[in-house]
Order: C-alpha cells, then structure tokens, then sequence
C-alpha cells in the first residue's frame, strides 16, 4: 500500500496510535542513551572546598577532589573490557568484525534512537535496531551471558510490536520506511 | 583536573544533538572558555632570568590570565635564545630579548612589572632598578646573598610604594593556607606545638658545564661580576653570587617554621661543612636548631639539609604538638597527620572535610622496645589545587598589581626570614649559638 494510500484509507486509531508512541519514545530512549552512556566515565574533577562554618569556598583557593561523570569522546568504550576479552576468545567471532561493530556501536545507537525520536525512517530505525540487538545477543550466547540474552529478547519484542503499531504512526518527520 | 573533553551542561546537549544527527562529536569550547581580558586591562611585564627557575616560572606565568609577557632579558644568548625560540614556537608569540636589564627598561616603556629569577646576587640591584623605575617586582628567592642587599630591596620597596613579592611559594599555597588557617589556627588541631623539624635531603649532583658553542666570552661574563663560566653555571655554591643550600633549599622551609609559628626565632645553633664537594664555597651539608618562644612555652625546629645523599627522596616541613602532628610537604603524598592517642576524636573533622583518614598498609605491630608509643592511624589533607605549583603566588602578586589582594609574602615580611637564614650561616661559621633579636631583623 502506497503512503498515500495508507493516509487515506486507515482511520486514525488513536489506541494504537499512543500505543506506538510510547514503543517509540522508550526504545529511542533506549537507544540514544546506551549510546551517549558508552561515551561517559566517572571522572575526578576538583571543586572548591567549603568551609563548614562559614559555608563558603575557601578563599585560599584549596580544591577537594570529587567523583564526577564526564562525558568525551575520548571515553569511548562500547561494551566493558571484561566483556570484550570473552568475545576475543571466541573463534567464531572474527576480530576485524568485532573492531566494526565496536566503532559503530555508540554511534548507531544514538542515530538510530534519533531517528526513531523524530521519526525519519520508522521502520528502518527499528529494524536496524532490532538486527544490532541481535548481533549482540549471538555474543552472549557464545560467551554464555543468559540473563543479558533474556534481556535482549525483552527489547526484541518490544522492537517487533513497535513494527507492528508502526501504520499508526503520527507525527514523523519522514513517513515513508 | 577537569578533562579538555569535560562537558559543560550546554555544551553537552549540543554535542548528543550533533552525534545523533551526524555522528560526529564536537564540544562546545567557545561556550566552556573563560572571559578574556582585553587587550588594554593586561597586565605586561619582562622576565629577568632565563634559567632553570625562570623557565619554571614562565611555564606559571603562561597559564595566567590577564597578564602578557613583554619580553625577557638574560645575559646569557643560549638561555634567552631558548626561551625566545620557545615562546615562538609553543605560544606563538614574537618577544623582544635583551641582554641588559637596563637597555631593556630604557625601551619596553609600557611595561608593569618584572618577574626576577637571576641569581641571587643580582636580585638587589635588579628589583632596586626596577622598583625605581616605577615597577612592580615579583623577585625569586632569596631576597639577596648578603643582609645589605636584602635590607636595600625592603626600603626601596618602602620608599617607592611599589609591590615587592618574594618567591616563596608556599606562602600562596592553598593547601599551606588552608593547614595554617584552618588546621592551625582555628581548630588548633595539633594542641601545644612542642618541636618541629623540616629536611631537603638531595643526592649528589654533578657540577654543571657548558659546551664551547654556548660558553660566554670573559668579558662579557666579567661585565656581570663572574669570574668564569664554571662559576656562572655553578653560582648557588659561590658566596659571591648565592647563599648555598641553606638558602636555595632551606629558605622556604626554615620560612614555614616562621609562618606557621606566627613569631621568630630567639637563637640559633648550627654546623655544617664543605665535606664533600672541594670546589665549592659553601657548606654542602648543614643543620641548625632554632629555639621559639610561642605563649605556651618554648620548642626547637631543627633543620637539615644534604646535598650528598636523598636518603630515600622527599623534602617537608613536620610540626608536632602535643595533641598531633602534620608532616607537611609540596608533595600531596609526602603529607600526613597522625593524632596522639591521648587527642579527642578526629571524627568530626574527618565529617566536615577537614582532613580524611589515610589508606596506609597493614603493618604487623612488633613493639621492639615498651617505652614505644602505640602506632598512630594516619591522616591526609582533603584539598589541593589543579595549578602549577608557583601559580598561586605569582597570581597573588599580578592581583595585588590589580590592587585586588594584599602581597601574600612581602619583601618586609621575607626579609626576616632573610635574616635568620644568614643567622644560621653565621653560627655555622662561629661554631656556636647565637642569639637573634628584633634588631637582626629589623630594616
């Protein structure tokens, strides 16, 4: 059926339609922030030290170190280095594709989540989507993470009932795919 | 230290809108940079000193806002070639560079202020020119290599109403202040200050040299009082040009005895010798026992210097009361407190910040002999500061050019410290306690 076909003969069903919306907002979700969380680390950071009785900041100039999240490129880490070495180990996993997939990770996650967001590409969003889940969901099954498998497969169903609602779609920025 | 890479709030939510649009990351820096000063409200001034100190300097002095360097002066071509070149080279900017501090005031007419990192013996005649110039001078310790130097920097200072910093430090150090002013003096953390002693233990160091290529004619070195290349390059060990160890290493930290105690020394005994190193004139080890009379009752600080063996590396200054002591150093990892058994609790302090427990190794407790008292828990300073380490005094200084702060260490202030370091050299020498009064300090 043609877009404009679509439009004009499926009467808005406004259930399904915030139905789809809530799918779409909390996979983007998701995805935008596992993304963005892929580049963050605690940090220490120096603050001001604070004179308990006065209650303002030493005016010495003496800092205390604090714990602080810091997001940079230069944190980039796609998946925790203990999880990377057990994926090292498996053969049926070739290196040069584990190295693709880690640099497209983080940045294909927060395209994707975008996209979903803003709604360019609804179903290819959630389709790719749905096939990244997977790759990883074949790594934790070789390096036997079954709690994370049941976990990916909660975000699978999700992905498949969003495609499903997808017809009901409403404010999208590029309806077509 | 916060990262290069640290997101401001802002800047944060534009670089996620630009990753999920384009996958390309950029933070924001125009919006996390700070103020500039403009232009006309700099603060411009000369480096005198291209030596070791004076690069250590010029490497604070670039991280400072609001002040621009106006050019450099040094005797020696090879020294101020270097620091010329690298000035070009790292921050990109195109300094004039004098050899004469004279020539160079008679031309940079729209200069402030100096920063003087020559050796010692020139630092009078230097900061004296300078302050009477109409300059504001922040000048490298020690003030001078004789008493008459030091006492002439102090009135030229007071006559010419201009600002005379001297180099000590630790006297801008936040964590130095905030062990002063908080630990010291509000908590009195410490109870009855009893003893102290401070040591700068170094291993041996060879003389230095200089190739052919970069060797100063004799007449040119003799223009500015030396007599050979050795002696220029190896100045700290001359009477002539330095004050030898006590007074490179020594002067800071026999300077915190004074600053922390809050009063001067009464007398001085001390010993040393020139017993290792033939070629040089000055003692090359030496330790002297200053006696304090604080309002609670008298203590000695003792303090050490060798510049033959490290003895296992570390420089500090250690105060001990009768309620706990701080082994304070420049090195964050040197510094620790312990609180005497008998103390009350630290506990509250350690919830307020003001100190916090020190992860040390598990050691078996073996007491070789009863009268050893029981091992103390240790513990550290919460603060420090993300600067290089002489940033906050030469910040200090260019603010008090901006009539913003007062001098943390004027010469004045300095210049008794000046005094009871060349008390120790003198008792060194007499082989016996001397007795310092208001007088030897006085201008």
């Amino acid at each position: 059926m043609s877009e404009q076909n679509e439009t004009a003969t499926t009467p808005t069903c406004w259930d399904a339609t915030l139905a789809f919306w809530l799918l779409r907002g909390w996979l983007g979700l998701r995805a935008v922030m596992t993304g963005l969380e892929k580049y963050a680390q605690m940090g220490k950071v120096m603050k001001p030290w604070v004179d308990p009785k006065t209650g303002a900041a030493d005016p010495g100039g003496a800092m205390v170190e604090a714990s602080q999240k810091v997001y940079a490129l230069a944190n980039y880490s796609p998946i925790p280095q203990s999880m990377q070495d057990k994926f090292a180990a498996e053969p049926l996993l070739p290196a040069v594709m584990l190295k693709i997939f880690y640099v497209l990770l983080g940045p294909a996650l927060i395209l994707l989540g975008v996209m979903l967001w803003l709604g360019i590409g609804t179903r290819v969003s959630l389709f790719v989507q749905g096939l990244l889940y997977i790759m990883l969901t074949a790594g934790l099954i070789m390096i036997k993470a079954d709690d994370g498998v049941a976990w990916l497969a909660i975000h699978i169903v999700m992905i498949a009932m969003a495609l499903v609602l997808a017809k009901h779609n409403q404010l999208c920025i590029l309806k077509k795919w | 230290m916060a990262s290069e890479f640290d997101f401001s709030r802002r800047g944060f939510l534009t670089t996620a809108m630009a990753a999920g649009a384009g996958l390309a990351l950029q933070s924001s820096a125009a919006d996390m940079a700070p103020a500039k000063t403009p232009p006309s409200n700099r603060i411009r001034y000369a480096l005198i000193g291209c030596g070791e100190e004076g690069n250590v300097l010029l490497d604070a002095l670039l991280k400072i806002e609001g002040i621009e360097i106006a050019a450099i002066c040094d005797i020696w071509k090879y020294a101020r070639d270097r620091v010329q070149k690298g000035l070009k080279k790292n921050n990109n900017l195109e300094i004039p560079a004098y050899e004469n501090f004279e020539e160079m005031l008679a031309t940079e007419k729209d200069l402030q202020a100096v920063v003087v990192a020559t050796p010692d013996f020139w630092h009078a005649p230097i900061s004296n020119g300078c302050l009477k110039k109409g300059l504001h001078v922040y000048c490298e310790k020690m003030m001078s290599n004789t008493m008459e130097g030091a006492r002439s920097m102090v009135k030229t200072m007071q006559e010419t109403g201009k600002l005379l910093q001297i180099g000590h430090q630790r006297r801008s150090s936040p964590r130095y202040r905030f062990v002063l002013n908080y630990l010291l003096r509000d908590l009195k953390l410490f109870g009855r200050m009893t003893a102290a002693n401070a040591q700068w233990n170094r291993a041996v160091t060879p003389d230095r040299g200089a190739a052919k290529a970069i060797t100063m004619k004799p007449e040119l070195l003799a223009k500015y009082g030396y007599e050979d290349m050795y002696k220029f390059r190896n100045w700290r060990w001359f009477k002539k040009y330095g004050g030898g160890p006590l007074s490179d290493l020594g002067a800071h930290q026999i300077d915190i005895f004074n600053w922390f105690l809050g009063v001067m020394p009464t007398s001085v005994t001390a010993s040393g010798g020139v017993d290792y190193y033939k070629e040089h004139e000055w003692f090359d080890n030496a330790m002297c026992i200053y006696e304090f009379k604080l309002p609670e009752g008298a203590m000695r600080a003792f303090y050490q210097v060798q510049t033959t063996t490290s003895a296992g590396g570390g420089y500090w200054e250690y105060f001990m009361g009768d309620q706990g002591s701080i082994k304070m150093s420049e090195n964050p990892s040197i510094t620790q407190l312990f609180r005497e058994a008998n103390a009350p609790d630290w506990g509250e302090y350690i919830q307020k910040n003001y100190l916090m427990l020190k992860n040390v190794p598990a050691v078996e407790e073996v007491k070789v002999d009863v009268r050893e008292s029981k091992p103390l828990q240790a513990y550290a300073l919460p603060v420090g500061f993300n600067k290089a380490i002489h940033q906050p005094h030469l910040e200090n200084f260019f603010n008090a050019v901006r009539g913003k702060e007062k001098l943390n260490c004027p010469a004045d202030e300095a210049f008794r410290s000046e005094s009871v370091i060349h008390k120790a050299c003198e008792a060194i020498t007499a082989k016996r306690t001397l007795e310092i009064t208001p007088a030897d300090y006085e201008v």
